[in-house]
């Protein structure tokens, strides 16, 4: 933040374009594709629909979590089965669920630090396809089989094969746990719950909401030109529609679902969290003068972000202290806002960041000022459905609410300043600052 | 010229392959001669190893010289040009010398046969580099001992399969099957030399299987190759089409275990026999033929204009247009653009049937491949080829619509079985550059492809679109801007001649059988069921519209239509097809055609029809003549100039005989009074130019 007066002078960074697939269900339409196949669609599609030729590229960056082992640095993969030239270079990020935002903002930076004109940015994230892993110990076994060269060596060898535990441990599960605390994500949001007394009925509302805006924006083509046509194998009937929408979604139906991290008498359910899902979203960045010299439409630039730390345990919180930093050093209030998106892993997250933001208690004690900053209103808030409705293909989203941010600033409100917050599993918490007019005052 | 040096440094001496003359190494009459003089000096003199290679880029050595085969009458003398090759490959085995063969590029037939000859074989890892023994294509077998060592060297299993389907291997497989004793990289070749000098002369190998030295299994072995091979010609007296294919079974049961010197007679004696069929003489014919077309001047023009395209966008993803993107998918980016996405998902469902072969997917060709619902992607495309709708006006629109979008020197493409393409370009300001594509189906088999020049098209566009398809490995044609072209045109009659003998009462599964026993791909009443009875009828009325000549389709063919028998695509039509399979005849065959009902009625209908079913012969020549007067009236008409090229089409078009040399080539063998009797008996009036045929004899 001390440098907030030299970032006056840095390049404005323009997002010319972006699309993303459709969300498809874990094991749903999507199951035939993996992370690369998603990926390549994505910026194929991107590159296809915008006027940059793959020539103009300088970069590639792709946020990913659940990295997949035949395709290490998959962002290059990626970039190489699309048709990206070779010559462009490609890494992939992580900083688990705001990997896809990650690799924005750094591509911004790079763009603003003059090491790049043009970057094509993302997320990427193929829960379907996460891995079952074996125990170490079956690991450590089988690395003494090959170095085993007699009989006599090998038989013990194999006992011990034999005795190590053979069940596979579920990778998904795992990286949706975070080691330091040792909570699964769910079970932080129940502490969130619990600590900000968010009953049950409070998280359903909240998700019947999401469906249902989700649902009527869908119904009224909004989304549209934001999803591509994906023809999945191996039917390649069309996908368009973001598979978890549940149209006909009710309290009476959603309250009878059992909670799932704290039995029996925890409140989040699978009803009231976000789905797991597959998807990918790609955008490209450019300088604004790379962007006027070319022509080349612009749908919004990206004025600021910042990340935070928190609490672990409480690590759905995130999004008020990346928030509140990211205003703070902007000079803004919550009310210069004309659309807000806090990503939705948990309807009861989602409610106790609302609630910390227009807490002067929470404010004074955690965030070190004096006054609340503020919680956006209901009706710039999630406006076309979150998480709950759509899913959260945890790398991806950070690209996805950026997407959406800039067209509900174009189509929705005429312009105007945006922020899209996520909270981060292992207590942290990303903002993005959009808007649809270059910051003022500069070249 | 010297077309083979014998070079020796130290303990090597190398057998180099290079000539100025061809663009790749052939076993002629030169190459062999200087072979001869060359191995004489090396048993004076034996090195102690002894290099095969060549010094062509992408080739060792592409087989005996296919001119020389052609040439051969004489049964001795097919013999006795085996047995030459023979004995140079056997000199170079008995060497005292570790040989080798550095096989860099295309080694084939007579040149895999001397590579085989060596004690070993070095591929080197390169994508020309491709192995086979490919003499079955050309109705023949290896005959310069490939049948004897290949076998000792791979396993009969897997040599009867190379044999027998003339597949080529990859360097990488051939390592894996043993044919070759190392896959290495071009800049390893010292290394894999001296690596395996040391290993030393092969004294003996394995008999693999062990299996099939026991009598019992060898014979139930061989039933099984042979009934897994006539599967794919069923309907043809095998015999007498490709007389190759029994002989090559009983060489290769026969010399199971018998010696070297032995089995060598025979397989000369056995060449000697196949070399003189006029099927050799038809295949060898056809292969030029279908050279001669990829290779054309305005091909070779395009070429190099051509290797710079990136991206296709194929409009219309029905059966034809999802083919061609497939097709198109192998070179270059593909989008594939349609209106709805109902019909685009039916596309690339085909698409991913393409794709699939043997359960497995080549995702990263399919991946290549983008479906479009609007009109994106297309600032960058090199080519765009229609496969929509057969309607000028929906033609046209699409070419003002693309021309939008597109850059200025895009390929414009149709992919139009009967509309005019000048009538394409009237009043477009693109029309330069429009030209017409005319594919086959299903257009990934089918090779030929209709290249056709509106008046506006450039030399230029024409060139390129050339050399365009004969970048996907098709073989393109340049026909006139004339209603049906040359194939549609000339299969009409067929078809109309096929369902005339119908009416006379012929059976649908009669004639079809004879069409298919001549050895058509599919007969003609099928052909009308697969390719839909709705475009049938749509052709065969424009074309008798355009032609006075020419017969529409009966009517009672039109009430099927309007009654919605479409053939394959509606389940029924003369035949039921069953997810894409033929079924039964269509039972309500009867209540069209007049003559289908009688014989229904009738229980014993075989017995009492029996007097009035044509001969096979009749049948032929009723649906095969009509056919050559409209390819004779193309060549007047000038259709397509070289007489050549007509044979071609017929053969890579619609599957015309291969083993019959073509259309022209099959009635050339016809005594010219009896066939211009035919001629009239069938109401035609016979070409003026009928003595083209002269030329095919």
């Amino acid at each position: 933040m001390a440098t907030r007066s030299k970032r006056q002078h840095k390049t404005d960074v323009a997002i010319v374009a972006g699309i993303r697939t459709p969300l498809g269900k874990a094991s749903g339409v999507f199951d035939q594709l993996n992370v690369v196949d998603l990926g390549v669609l994505s910026v194929r599609e991107v590159l296809a629909r915008s006027p940059v030729s793959r020539d103009d590229i300088d970069q590639v960056i792709i946020g990913n979590v659940i990295q997949p082992s035949e395709a290490a640095n998959v962002a290059r993969v990626i970039a190489l089965t699309a048709g990206v030239p070779r010559r462009v270079p490609a890494h992939t990020v992580h900083r688990n669920c705001a990997s896809g935002m990650q690799a924005i903002t750094d591509a911004a930076e790079k763009i603003q630090l003059g090491r790049a004109d043009v970057v094509l940015a993302g997320g990427v994230e193929s829960m379907t396809h996460a891995p079952l892993l074996f125990h170490d110990r079956f690991r450590a076994a089988m690395a003494k089989l090959s170095r085993a060269r007699t009989v006599q060596q090998k038989l013990p060898v194999l006992m011990e094969i034999a005795k190590a535990p053979w069940k596979p441990r579920i990778a998904l599960l795992e990286g949706l746990t975070d080691p330091t605390v040792g909570l699964g994500m769910g079970q932080t949001a129940e502490v969130l719950a619990r600590e900000f007394g968010i009953s049950r009925r409070e998280q359903d509302e909240f998700s019947v909401q999401s469906h249902h805006r989700a649902a009527t924006s869908w119904d009224e083509g909004w989304f549209d030109d934001e999803v591509m046509h994906v023809f999945a194998p191996p039917s390649f009937a069309v996908v368009h529609r973001d598979e978890g929408i549940r149209a006909e979604q009710s309290l009476e139906a959603l309250a009878k679902l059992k909670p799932v991290f704290d039995k029996p008498l925890g409140s989040v359910t699978a009803g009231n969290s976000s789905q797991i899902t597959d998807g990918a979203a790609m955008l490209i960045l450019a300088s604004r003068e790379k962007a006027e010299a070319e022509g080349w439409p612009v749908m919004g630039y990206l004025h600021d972000w910042a990340y935070a730390g928190c609490d672990p345990a409480r690590m759905g919180l995130g999004p008020v202290f990346a928030t509140q930093r990211l205003l703070l050093s902007a000079g803004m209030s919550v009310s210069d806002l004309a659309r807000v998106e806090i990503n939705e892993a948990f309807a009861a997250q989602v409610l106790a960041c609302l609630k910390a933001m227009d807490s002067d208690a929470f404010a004074n004690k955690y965030l070190g000022i004096g006054k609340a900053v503020g919680a956006p209103a209901m009706d710039i808030l999630n406006v076309h459905g979150g998480a709950v409705a759509f899913g959260h293909p945890v790398g991806m989203t950070g690209a996805r609410l950026v997407l959406t941010l800039l067209r509900q600033l174009r189509d929705d409100t005429g312009g105007g300043l945006a922020v899209g917050t996520l909270c981060i599993g292992g207590g942290q918490g990303g903002a993005v600052l959009i808007g649809s007019e270059p910051a003022g005052g500069e070249s | 010229m010297n077309v083979v040096s014998l070079i020796r440094e130290a303990n090597i001496a190398r057998l180099h392959f290079e000539r100025s003359d061809k663009p790749v190494n052939v076993l002629d009459d030169a190459c062999i001669v200087q072979m001869e003089a060359h191995l004489e000096a090396l048993e004076a003199e034996p090195p102690e190893i002894l290099v095969l290679d060549s010094g062509m880029a992408g080739c060792f050595i592409a087989g005996a010289d296919l001119d020389m085969i052609a040439a051969v009458t004489d049964e001795k003398k097919a013999t006795q040009l085996a047995e030459r090759g023979q004995s140079l490959c056997r000199r170079i085995e008995v060497l005292p010398s570790v040989s080798i063969a550095l096989v860099h590029g295309a080694c084939m037939g007579g040149g895999l046969e001397m590579a085989l000859a060596c004690d070993y074989i070095v591929a080197v890892d390169d994508k020309r580099t491709q192995l086979a023994l490919p003499e079955i294509k050309i109705g023949i077998h290896p005959g310069f001992g490939g049948c004897v060592r290949l076998p000792k060297r791979v396993g009969w299993i897997q040599a009867v399969e190379m044999i027998l389907s003339g597949r080529a291997v990859d360097a990488k497989r051939a390592r894996r099957i043993g044919l070759a004793a190392l896959c290495s990289k071009p800049e390893q070749q010292d290394d894999a030399v001296s690596y395996l000098a040391a290993k030393g002369k092969v004294k003996t190998r394995k008999f693999n299987p062990w299996w099939l030295k026991l009598w019992p299994a060898r014979v139930l072995f061989f039933q099984q190759v042979e009934k897994k091979t006539y599967a794919r010609l069923k309907h043809l007296d095998v015999e007498a089409a490709y007389p190759a294919i029994p002989a090559t079974i009983a060489l290769l049961q026969e010399i199971i275990g018998m010696s070297d010197g032995q089995a060598l007679a025979r397989e000369a004696e056995s060449l000697g026999r196949l070399a003189v069929t006029p099927t050799c003489k038809n295949l060898i014919r056809v292969f030029h033929l279908g050279d001669a077309l990829k290779k054309q001047d305005a091909a070779k023009r395009g070429r190099k204009a051509v290797a710079g395209f990136k991206k296709a966008a194929v409009y219309g993803a029905g059966v034809m247009g999802g083919g061609i993107a497939w097709v198109a998918s192998k070179t270059m980016d593909v989008d594939l653009h349609e209106v709805d996405a109902e019909p685009l998902a039916r596309g690339m469902r085909g698409i991913g049937r393409l794709a699939t072969r043997r359960g497995r997917t080549d995702s990263k060709r399919l991946n290549r491949i983008r479906p479009v619902l609007d009109s994106s992607g297309l600032s960058d495309v090199d080519v765009v080829i229609e496969a929509v709708l057969e309607d000028i006006k929906v033609k046209r629109k699409l070419w003002a619509e693309v021309g939008k979008y597109v850059p200025t020197e895009t390929l414009l493409l149709s992919n139009t079985s009967s509309l005019s393409i000048s009538d394409m370009q009237h009043r477009r300001a693109n029309a330069e550059r429009i030209a017409g594509m005319h594919f086959f189906n299903p257009a990934p088999k089918m090779p030929l492809v209709e290249v056709i020049a509106g008046e506006k098209t450039t030399d230029n566009t024409l060139d390129k679109t050339c050399a365009l398809a004969a970048s996907w490995g098709k073989y393109p044609i340049i026909v006139a801007d004339r209603p049906g072209f040359l194939i549609n045109r000339c299969l009409m009659p067929y078809m109309v001649a096929a369902l005339n003998l119908l009416e006379t009462g012929q059976k649908p599964e009669h004639v079809d059988g004879v069409l298919k026993r001549f050895g058509m791909p599919m007969g003609a009443i099928e052909l009308a069921d697969r390719v839909g009875l709705d475009i049938c009828h749509h052709v065969g009325a424009h074309l008798a519209e355009a032609f006075e000549h020419q017969q529409a389709m009966p009517g009672w063919f039109d009430r099927m239509v309007e009654a919605g028998l479409l053939g394959e695509k509606s389940g029924k039509g003369f035949f039921v097809y069953e997810k894409g399979k033929q079924g039964v005849l269509n039972p309500e065959l009867g209540t069209y055609l007049p003559s289908a009902r009688v014989k229904e009625q009738e229980f014993d209908a075989d017995m009492a029809a029996s007097a009035d079913v044509m001969t096979a012969a009749d049948i032929e020549d009723a649906c095969l003549i009509p056919m050559l007067v409209e390819a004779l009236q193309c060549l007047s008409e000038q259709v397509v100039e070289d007489p050549l090229h007509l044979d071609a089409a017929f053969v890579y078009g619609i599957g015309f005989p291969p083993f019959r040399g073509g259309l022209l080539r099959h009635f050339a063998s016809y005594d010219e009074s009896a066939l211009t009797q035919k001629i009239e008996a069938l109401g035609l009036i016979t070409p003026d130019n009928l003595e083209v045929l002269h030329e095919f004899q």
